[in-house]
């Protein structure tokens, strides 16, 4: 029994303050299988993969991980210790050094030395055996700035096999990939399979556990809600265990009636600031009306993020087309000027460019707005407070006071105080960038029912979202992007998975 | 933790809570109050008793001042997560250019005057000091040049215009009326007018800032409290003013030192600019996004430390009474550990006007006592350095383990 699991679960748990981010976690990954795992967002794979990897050593949870026969007990340098066990992880962030070659990336950290000097013909021929053995077609002196998405992932395999991976971790692998780069990632799991390395997949695209995977485990609150044998599903069912509730549960139901279009961008382009060589926008043409949600879908990669950080004046360079507010061009340079226009963006990466985690609650919410409680060089800290604690009470913001340090709240929370403090400054258009991403299903909820009554009040909504489902259960029409092009804007009658993930891929819809 | 849904914290809970709370919030603050009280009691022993006596705690103000100035522009500088090296020798500079106009210039354009010359004199050095915290800034900020670099070479250049001015010679600063700036008092008199004011402004904030709070329904603090810190802060001052009263009267200086703190403070806790410092130095991508002009905020903070450098150019010439080819030299240094030492934190993001002037103090306090016990400037600077470091791990150690 212990020699057929290569891996056991067995009452896992792992809290954070205000979530349960694994919750009595059990169940096993045999030996030489590949299983998949699928859940939403903050279903907890992510932290399972961090237990495993040793971001989260033994101690900082509850229960027992059995590795190989063995109890796993990362200690302090648990990172490396796990590795050198044999977990390996491809993150969905690529970990590699752009502007050095394959090989350099491969063994970096471990290079063979002699002498005190490094033997780079050893460090490529090396890299050449590993690529060959798994059938990976790569040149091992390529720069890795040259390559693709596929073939950089194609690396970061073989960084994680050259130290002998007998558990190989695949995070979200195929988000990036072309259909072409997806079948041949398919045949290398199989061949790495045939070698017996066992794989963990953990992937949104349900679909390719069909594919590929021999179980399957759906996560769900952090909980495990099912392990099934691959034949024994079909996606629906999938679907079923991740979301627990219908469909149409998972979303408030909206009551709004959408108005004049009051936000336009025509035949956008634009570049990247620091190379003007390369477009980030090769045409974008949307519009959206008052008291509407459209929702922007697309594939990682496909510009969304882009686009909005374009419009916000704080990234791309527009090359051509126009962005209209009520008709008129506007041409924002900084973020100050598009807030100034009437826009606000609530950023994918909350705590990068959300938040600034050391300052309070109070602070957040109101830098944008200082301008509102100031006259001549006075801030009236009584206007801002009283102005703050509105927006933190109408979005029900959890927290004793606003006194307390952002980066002590929840996901969900600190969520909250970000669009808290867009909403204070009163934006005709309000984007937001993945606003549930890791935050907790009841959160999310919240979030939903608030983007429905701000809708509701005329604000214009522009949502981009990877979670198809969210982007189909919460948008009026949807626009999808891809590989820098806004394809098509369906309405939400039209909108369905399938037709999006078409649009999403570049595939002709029939 | 119990979470609960948003209230403001203005019920009344225990005064004990509250009192602690506002200690745990500020503690760093009381440390280092108790880190000078703990200075000061160790070398009042060791000098048996002179170390407190009214003209070295005159002197000992008073020799802080240049740095003080420095340091209280250097708190919104490292808040941002910036640096400024060239303010030593900008200092420096002023302080020769200064000189030589009082030595060299006013006297054949103005014979016989002394209040004039030395009007002009600080009009002259606080529009150098504006000039280069503008140039250096245009290049910091809009150009966007690295400032460790930028200041490096300002530090260079400063010392370089420095030497040619004085041409290797010391040039006298003493004349009367500008002698006053750094080395005057304040007559009693008008010291205990000060003082007066001083507790009528206090009251007067406390009161008005009463009233601002219910005019938004917000419950004020129980009015003994506002009046305990008012009575507190007074007592201190109060303390300070006999001390030096017995001796001449408040150092010049020191008074506009003073003014200069409070303005700072002022910037920094109450006007938007002050807040986007804080706001750039926690985190300037999330600062960006929400609209702060980086540039602008930035271009500020320097222009603010070069006026700041001007003003200490013009009390270290007066101070001195000459301009010195060394003038400045290592100053720049001993802000930012008394910035540091203050709890600005070298990340960014970070830091207090009042925190840098009692770390400022505490330097001081260690130089003038050890000065005082005969001890070899090598020594001393054995001393400091411990000191620092260890001020700065405690520092660490309190925020890590909250």
């Amino acid at each position: 029994m212990d020699d057929e699991n290569i891996l056991e679960f067995k009452h896992v748990t792992k809290q954070f303050p205000g979530v349960v981010a694994l919750d009595d976690v059990t169940f096993d990954i045999r030996r030489g299988e590949i299983h998949g795992i699928c859940g939403e967002n903050g279903a907890g794979k992510s932290t399972l993969v961090k237990v495993l990897s040793g971001v989260y050593p033994y101690g900082t949870y509850e229960g027992t991980v059995i590795y190989d026969g063995e109890e796993l007990k990362l200690g302090q340098s648990s990172i490396q210790e796990a590795i050198k066990k044999g977990i390996a992880i491809v993150y969905q962030e690529l970990t590699l050094v752009p502007t050095r070659t394959v090989g350099e990336n491969v063994y970096l950290g471990k290079e063979p030395v002699e002498h005190g000097r490094i033997i780079w013909d050893k460090v490529y021929a090396d890299t050449r055996a590993i690529l060959t053995k798994y059938q990976l077609n790569v040149d091992p002196r390529a720069v890795v700035n040259n390559l693709g998405v596929g073939k950089m992932q194609m690396v970061e395999i073989a960084k994680a096999l050259s130290e002998n991976a007998k558990i190989l971790i695949l995070d979200e692998p195929t988000s990036a990939l072309s259909r072409a780069e997806v079948e041949r990632l398919m045949e290398i799991l199989r061949t790495l399979q045939q070698n017996g390395i066992t794989c963990i997949y953990i992937s949104h695209r349900l679909e390719e556990f069909f594919l590929i995977t021999d179980r399957v485990t759906v996560m769900r609150d952090g909980k495990v809600v099912t392990t099934q044998s691959t034949k024994n599903v079909i996606q629906s069912d999938l679907v079923k265990y991740m979301v627990g509730r219908e469909m149409k549960e998972r979303f408030p139901k909206g009551n709004r009636k959408p108005g004049d279009v009051v936000f336009e961008v025509e035949s956008l382009e634009a570049v990247d600031p620091n190379n003007p060589n390369r477009k980030i926008l090769n045409g974008v043409g949307f519009n959206v009306r008052r008291g509407e949600i459209l929702g922007i879908a697309g594939l990682m990669g496909s510009g969304r993020t882009e686009l909005v950080t374009t419009l916000f004046g704080e990234y791309g360079i527009i090359s051509k087309g126009k962005i209209k507010m009520n008709g008129q061009e506007i041409k924002p340079k900084s973020a100050r000027e598009a807030i100034n226009a009437g826009l606000s963006l609530v950023p994918e990466d909350r705590k990068k460019m959300g938040l600034i985690l050391i300052e309070t609650i109070l602070r957040n919410i109101s830098l944008p707005n200082l301008d509102q409680f100031s006259k001549f060089f006075r801030i009236n800290s009584n206007a801002e407070l009283q102005a703050s604690l509105q927006q933190a009470k109408s979005l029900t913001i959890k927290t004793p006071s606003l006194e307390v340090l952002t980066e002590t709240l929840s996901g969900g929370n600190q969520q909250k105080v970000v669009i808290s403090k867009w909403l204070l400054s009163k934006p005709e258009v309000l984007i937001m960038d993945d606003p549930t991403r890791g935050i907790d299903v009841g959160a999310k909820f919240e979030i939903y029912k608030l983007m429905n009554d701000l809708a509701e009040k005329g604000v214009a909504i522009v949502m981009i979202s990877s979670d198809l489902e969210e982007v189909l259960g919460m948008s009026d029409r949807v626009m999808v992007m891809c590989r820098g092009f806004s394809t098509a804007t369906l309405p939400a009658a039209e909108a369905d998975k399938e037709r999006i993930m078409a649009l999403a891929t570049g595939v002709p819809v029939a | 933790m119990n979470v609960s849904t948003t209230t403001v914290d203005t019920k009344a809970e225990s005064l004990w809570t509250r009192f602690f709370q506002s200690v745990r919030r500020n503690i760093q603050s009381y440390i280092l109050l108790v880190a000078v009280a703990v200075i000061w009691a160790i070398f009042f022993f060791w000098t048996n008793g002179s170390y407190l006596d009214p003209q070295n705690i005159s002197n000992l103000f008073r020799q802080m001042c240049v740095t003080s100035f420095l340091s209280i522009g250097m708190v919104l500088v490292i808040v941002t997560g910036s640096i400024d090296l060239s303010v030593g020798k900008l200092a420096g500079f002023v302080s020769v250019v200064v000189a030589y106009l009082q030595f060299y210039v006013w006297f054949k354009l103005f014979p016989g005057q002394v209040v004039l010359p030395a009007i002009l004199s600080v009009i002259c050095g606080l529009l150098v000091g504006l000039l280069a915290g503008v140039i250096q800034g245009y290049i910091i900020a809009y150009l966007g040049l690295p400032a460790f670099i930028v200041t490096l070479g300002g530090m260079w250049l400063f010392n370089g215009l420095l030497l040619l001015v004085t041409q290797g010679k010391t040039i006298a600063a003493n004349q009367p009326v500008f002698s006053d700036i750094a080395q005057g008092y304040i007559p009693s008199m008008w010291g205990w007018a000060i003082f007066a004011l001083i507790v009528l402004a206090l009251l007067w904030n406390v009161f008005s800032g009463r009233r601002s709070k219910q005019k938004y329904n917000f419950t004020p603090r129980p009015l003994y409290l506002d009046l305990l810190t008012v009575g507190i802060v007074a007592v201190l001052i109060f303390a300070y003013l006999y001390s030096v009263n017995n001796y001449k009267g408040i150092p010049v200086p020191v008074l506009l030192l003073a003014i200069a703190a409070i303005l700072m403070a002022y910037a920094a806790n109450n006007t938007r600019f002050g807040r986007y410092t804080y706001a750039i130095g926690g985190n300037r991508d999330a600062a960006r996004f929400s609209g702060v002009s980086i540039k602008g905020t930035l271009f500020r903070v320097f222009v603010l430390m070069g006026f700041l450098c001007g003003v200490a150019g013009i009390v270290l010439a007066s101070y001195v009474g000459y301009g010195t080819i060394a003038a400045g030299t290592g100053y720049e240094l001993d802000a930012i550990a008394a910035t540091i030492l203050g709890g600005t934190s070298p990340l960014g993001g970070v830091g207090t006007i009042h925190g840098a002037l009692i770390g400022a103090l505490i330097i001081a306090s260690l130089t003038t006592g050890l000065q005082m016990m005969n001890v070899q400037p090598s020594w001393q600077y054995v001393v400091k350095a411990i000191i620092l470091v260890a001020a700065v791990y405690v520092d660490v150690y309190f925020k890590q383990h909250r």
